[in-house]
């Protein structure tokens, strides 16, 4: 267990840090310069993915392959890699990567960067990049039979999609196991199935009890968040959206990664009590989720009746009456604009501060009642402890944020590291824990919510003494956003579940041309065979609950 | 209480209602059997369905801090007849390729061994239908056909999770009946019977007395190890937590009982529940003195609501359990069984046997 406050956090490495120390480190594989908003592009042929992308990553440092986006342009078509450094995630750097329009190949990142796996499948899927040397590229999103691919230009959204069942892959019929090999099954766990936490599917194969191989298939509930987003305008129509992608509580955090990116993009300044209000609600919105987390997990490692689920829901109950007070909304918040937040607090303001730090009173209590139920338990000891083990090196190659690196011992969080909102400003730790098994994840968010208690707290104490004539809520936004044509920009949050990061260009309209989100979920969801191979069902169930999916993320 | 006077003598139920009939002979033997077993049967059924729809959902929600069924009827009780007739009314769906008649014999299979063991249960006041002298070795037989309907459900499914529900109900019997049985033989040791009547009169002797009140020697206060391991044993048996791995329906979906819906679900669901209060009545006639009272006091209330008392106490147990316990993994669960309470039940048994050879 260790925990740090900002300000005890090691210097990062300065091996790299300037934009021509790289184009030199690069040297003729750059065959031109971009300037993203958040980071330096460096334009490469596409033969030339998996050398570039392993020099950066082995000389330079930058570890953390955080988001693959992939759009078309009218004469090109683009994947950009989106890279930054787990020690110093401010130092980031793009490597775009054009291909020819008629059959846009391209060099897959997948042998340096496992996650470079799934993000490329869903670039394939709905843009319609090739991705040489991929190791399985099939669609991730869509089904199968889906004819074109949806977010590239020339395809037809009136077209229906007509597939009648028995064209539909039959799951069973990919159990290709040899005559001889009896001693396996192919077991489809979902998409209807209490543990998977939504809709997905799991083909797993069992050797008895013991999981031989297991494959998450995604997709289910895609609901084209992007394409959505795409068609809204970034004054008002999109931030309603990323509430969507966790409806386990993160809303509001969820809802500061578009915030955040399309504050960066128009350059809006936000007032410094609307950061204190956004940081306090995110706060909360934080321990609502990481409280049905821990709930959920009970459930999956506990058994369907147990008391600690609805200990946990008791507690978010009140979480989410505070949550109303201030936004009107229980679930689904819509409370943060660009600029700020859409009110102050709700009046009278002595009687919110009352009931939010009773919540904060009794909370410490309950905690320790949760440290007794599930950490202090030996049973679920027996169960987590050294159980779906998830090594930090592997971790960092799988792109995992949130929880679920911090569960492996890397001290990895964007609050403190890449910092926004008022957090640099406030005193609390990352928590992290060295184990990675699913004991650790546990613990990780048990502890999490002592310190985003300690922010709401520090919050409140600023709030209340905040100057009556200072209490701006919004800055001044203008009501059309109009970023210049060809502004691109890719920022991330800590959401609850992870690094949250999203990605737009603009092309000098009121709507993005592309809107790419990277979800948590869908990151931290790839690396549940690492997790599981060689393990019990049981212990996959406990490792898939351990990281806190929520498929509005992993599907979008 | 004149009325329940006649009940209270050691004649057998059936005899009772032979005699009662003013029946004699064979015909006697037969009415008198059929309609005791029925008044017997209906007694559990009345336990199983207020236990199924009502007690339990009422019990896990005060454990877990919610209200539970509170709309239909005082207490919700009226619960029960919505919710039977909802299970019967269902379409009883067979799936394709399911394997009959085990599929169908399986749902039958498993109420009616937890049952029959009723048959050899002293519950006081009278009810009692027969007690053979090798009352308790029947009873721990017949229980054990359940597992026979599990391993039947699963398998004639067709299904795997089933299939694999089945073999941990597998795993877990043979893990877990052994330490069963031999805890129970340690107080036979003490009892020197096997039948059930006189398990229980053998704890009506008074253990110690405090203050003119005389503790009885009831086999959980002589030996509270045994019953300590006989308590852990029956959880694995009745299938709850943390030994609900047969079903374990966070992993498994619902088991063994996975594809099976309406009457046959209810069946199985009867079942379960009429096992648990098997469970508890094999507990109360071994450890906790059958149907006496726990001081002379107050055996002025008729035996059978202390018995009734002290498996709904069993059945609370198992709830309680439920609520608060985790589950086990499998291995873990066949570890605790082999290296745990095998060995200990063992070593229990030595012991008993040496301390009853020396106080002999």
């Amino acid at each position: 267990m260790s925990t740090q406050t900002p300000t005890e956090r090691p210097e990062s490495d300065d091996r790299i840090a300037l934009p021509d120390e790289l184009a030199e480190l690069l040297g003729d594989r750059v065959i031109g310069r971009e300037e993203h908003l958040n980071a330096p592009g460096y334009v490469i042929r596409p033969d030339a993915v998996q050398d570039v992308l392993s020099t950066l990553k082995n000389e330079a440092g930058y570890d953390h392959l955080s988001c693959v986006t992939a759009q078309e342009y009218e004469d090109r078509y683009e994947s950009i890699y989106h890279l930054k450094k787990f020690d110093d995630p401010t130092q980031e750097v793009s490597v775009v990567v054009p291909t020819d329009t008629g059959s846009p190949r391209s060099e897959s990142a997948e042998p340096v960067f496992r996650t470079a796996d799934w993000h490329e499948r869903e670039a394939y899927d709905l843009i319609g990049i090739d991705y040489d040397d991929h190791p399985d590229l099939r669609r991730i999103l869509l089904p199968e039979t889906w004819q074109g691919h949806p977010l590239s230009l020339e395809y037809d959204r009136t077209r229906p999609q007509i597939v009648r069942f028995d064209e539909n892959a039959n799951p069973l019929e990919s159990d290709t196991r040899s005559e001889r090999d009896t001693d396996t099954m192919m077991l489809n766990i979902g998409p209807h199935h209490p543990a998977t936490h939504g809709v997905m599917h799991l083909e797993a194969t069992l050797d008895g009890e013991q999981v031989v191989d297991v494959e998450p298939d995604i997709g289910y509930i895609h609901r084209c968040e992007e394409q959505m987003c795409q068609s809204g305008t970034y004054r008002h129509q999109i931030m309603p959206y990323p509430d969507r992608w966790d409806w386990g509580g993160g809303g509001l955090l969820n809802e500061w990664a578009y915030a955040r990116v399309a504050e960066t993009l128009a350059d809006i300044e936000v007032p410094e009590y609307a950061q204190v209000v956004r940081t306090m609600g995110a706060e909360l919105s934080r321990i609502l989720s990481h409280l049905l987390a821990v709930g959920a997990y009970a459930l999956d490692v506990a058994g369907d009746f147990t008391a600690t689920f609805m200990y946990a829901i008791t507690e978010r109950e009140t979480v989410q009456n505070v949550l109303e007070d201030l936004t009107g909304q229980r679930l689904m918040f819509n409370y943060f604009r660009l600029g700020g937040v859409a009110w102050d607090l709700p009046e009278p303001r002595e009687e919110f501060f009352e009931r939010t730090r009773d919540f904060l009173d009794g909370f410490p209590r309950r905690l320790a009642e949760f440290h007794d139920l599930l950490t202090g338990n030996e049973i679920i000891q027996m169960r987590t402890v050294d159980t779906g083990v998830l090594p930090p090196e592997v971790a960092k190659d799988y792109g995992c944020t949130g929880p679920v690196l911090r569960g492996s011992g890397v001290d990895y969080d964007l609050r403190r590291d890449d910092p926004y909102g008022y957090y640099d400003e406030l005193d609390w730790g990352v928590v992290t824990q060295e184990s990675g098994d699913n004991f650790a994840r546990l613990q990780v968010r048990l502890r999490e919510m002592e310190e985003s208690a300690r922010i709401i707290e520090q919050c409140l104490d600023l709030l209340e003494g905040w100057p009556e004539a200072d209490r701006s809520v919004q800055a001044n936004v203008p009501r059309t956003i109009k970023p210049d044509d060809d502004t691109e920009v890719y920022t991330a949050v800590e959401a609850a579940k992870g690094e949250l990061g999203i990605y737009v260009r603009a092309d000098g309209t009121d709507e993005p041309a592309r809107f790419k989100i990277r979800g948590p979920s869908f990151s931290n969801l790839q690396a549940l065979p690492e997790m599981a191979e060689g393990e019990l069902i049981p212990d996959m169930i406990a490792s898939l609950g351990s990281l806190d999916i929520v498929l509005g993320s992993v599907d979008r | 209480m004149t009325g329940l006077a006649p009940l209270q003598t050691q004649t057998p139920l059936p005899d009772f209602i032979a005699n009662a009939l003013g029946l004699e002979g064979a015909a006697g033997a037969i009415v008198g059997a059929l309609v005791g077993a029925f008044v017997i049967a209906n007694i559990l059924l009345v336990f199983s369905g207020i236990a199924g729809p009502w007690a339990k959902r009422k019990l896990t929600a005060a454990f877990t801090d919610r209200i539970a069924v509170n709309r239909i009827g005082p207490f919700g009780l009226l619960i029960i007849v919505a919710d039977a007739v909802r299970l019967l009314s269902k379409e009883n769906i067979i799936p394709e390729g399911v394997d009959r008649p085990a599929f169908d014999l399986a749902p039958i299979i498993l109420p009616f061994s937890a049952l029959l063991g009723f048959a050899v249960i002293p519950m006081g006041s009278g009810l009692h239908l027969a007690d053979p002298e090798t009352g308790l070795v029947f009873v721990f037989a017949v229980a054990s056909i359940a597992s026979i309907g599990v391993v039947m459900g699963g398998y004639a499914s067709n299904n795997k999770y089933s299939m694999l529900g089945a073999l941990r109900a597998v795993a877990m019997n043979i893990a877990y009946e052994i330490p069963l049985v031999i805890t129970a033989a340690s107080v036979v040791i003490f009892a020197g019977t096997l039948q059930m009547s006189e398990i229980v009169a053998v704890q009506a002797e008074p253990l110690v007395s405090f203050a003119g009140v005389a503790i009885p020697s009831w086999f959980a206060f002589v030996n509270p190890f045994a019953f300590a391991l006989f308590l852990a044993a029956n959880l694995a048996e009745i299938g709850r937590n943390p030994f609900d791995l047969a079903e374990a329906p966070n992993e498994i979906i619902g088991g063994y009982i996975t594809e099976y819906s309406s009457v046959y679900f209810v069946l199985f669901f009867l079942g379960e529940f009429v096992h648990i209060f098997l469970g508890g009545a094999i507990i109360a006639t071994v450890f906790l003195g059958g149907p006496a009272a726990p001081i002379s006091s107050l055996s002025f209330i008729p035996g059978i609501v202390w018995f009734v008392i002290k498996i709904w106490s069993v059945f609370l147990f198992t709830q309680w359990a439920r609520s608060a316990v985790p589950r086990m993994r499998i291995d873990q669960m066949i570890e605790v069984g082999w290296k745990g309470l095998l060995v200990l039940s063992f070593a229990n048994l030595l012991l008993t046997a040496v301390i009853v050879g020396v106080l002999a």
